[in-house]
């Protein structure tokens, strides 16, 4: 590796919630919600892809924020920009929904490692 | 494969590098499993969460549980994370994350019941008949520690649920604790992903390497 990648340390974090009602309600039960003084919010509960895309952006790049959780189906519709985004913090977390559960096929940290499950990076390492 | 007979090895065979490429590739592939594990985990604690939650809006009404009713005010997130570096290897560069539940500013001591609460339930307090007087005033005054710690968590906890009316369901503080233990789950998978990346990171560099030398 050439650089150390540093990390932004914080001991108040937030976590933050791009999903369908139930999740977020859920989750805002267990006191995760956060509303500043500007009215800002750190969930979406999910509406238009042009509003996922932009609250993705806003999440990934606020620094009072530590995880971001999205749900796996809402992922899908913005899927370029999960698999595009490879920063530490805020760490990225593919979760189920009530209507779509898991599929560790579309998780873009496994789709990111599983190329070294592929017969062409076995072969490659043999030669 | 080519065998480098300068190279000095182990009984087994191995040379020092090879165990040490073996070592991350273990660690890679137990940090994945773990990982799946984990996700497989929060998908049924997530299931129970839901069903409970419905079955909370069916008996108070779905007026009564609802997005309409969300706190919009300004107010910090009672549930947090800390995040630190983990110094666990050099330039490795990876997060750590700690859950901080119910630990708003006004309850320091919160956390410090959260983590006494959840001990008391991994280690129940046997009852012993017929025990010393010393042994029964010891339990008594833990217990009420114990309960002291838990009250402001409590407090915490129904505040959170004030949004939806002062009386609510059991259901829905069945569902309160379901994704209080969902968040558990969740900073558990974010530890694991972060190391299952950096042995990822270890494993290609290793491939990578290989590759040049060839």
């Amino acid at each position: 590796m050439a650089n150390r990648v540093q990390i932004p340390t914080s001991n108040s974090a937030l976590i933050a919630m791009i999903a369908d009602e139930d999740t977020v309600v859920g989750f805002l039960m267990a006191g995760v919600g956060n509303v500043d003084l500007r009215r800002k919010t750190n969930y979406l509960i999910v509406d238009s892809i042009k509003q996922i895309e932009d609250t993705f952006k806003e999440f990934t790049t606020r620094e009072d924020i530590a995880v971001v959780l999205i749900s796996q189906y809402v992922a899908n519709m913005i899927r370029f920009l999960v698999d595009s985004y490879n920063k530490p913090v805020p760490a990225i977390l593919e979760i189920p929904s009530k209507d779509h559960p898991y599929d560790p096929a579309h998780d873009s940290v496994l789709s990111r490692v599983k190329y070294l499950f592929s017969a062409e990076s076995v072969a490659s390492g043999r030669r | 494969m080519v065998v480098d007979h300068e190279t000095p090895r182990l009984e087994n065979g191995q040379t020092d590098k090879e165990v040490e490429e073996n070592a991350n590739v273990l660690q890679f592939m137990d940090s994945m499993d773990a990982y799946l594990t984990l996700i497989h985990s929060l998908s049924s604690t997530l299931r129970r969460g839901w069903l409970e939650l419905a079955s909370a809006r069916h008996s108070m009404g779905a007026s009564r549980v609802n997005t309409v009713l969300l706190d919009h005010t300004s107010h910090p997130a009672a549930t947090s994370l800390l995040v630190t570096q983990d110094e666990g290897k050099v330039d490795s560069g990876k997060p750590h994350f700690t859950l901080c539940k119910w630990a708003s500013s006004s309850n320091e001591n919160s956390l410090l019941g959260e983590k006494q609460s959840s001990q008391d339930k991994l280690h129940p307090q046997l009852r012993h008949r017929g025990s010393t007087k010393l042994y029964e005033e010891k339990t008594s005054s833990e217990n009420k520690a114990s309960r002291e710690v838990d009250d402001p968590v409590q407090k915490e906890r129904s505040k959170s649920l004030s949004m939806f009316g002062t009386l609510v369901s059991p259901k829905l503080r069945a569902a309160q604790l379901s994704f209080e233990a969902a968040l558990e789950t969740l900073v558990e998978i974010a530890n694991m992903r972060s190391e299952m990346l950096c042995a990822f990171d270890q494993v290609n560099m290793k491939l990578e390497g290989r590759k040049d030398e060839k």
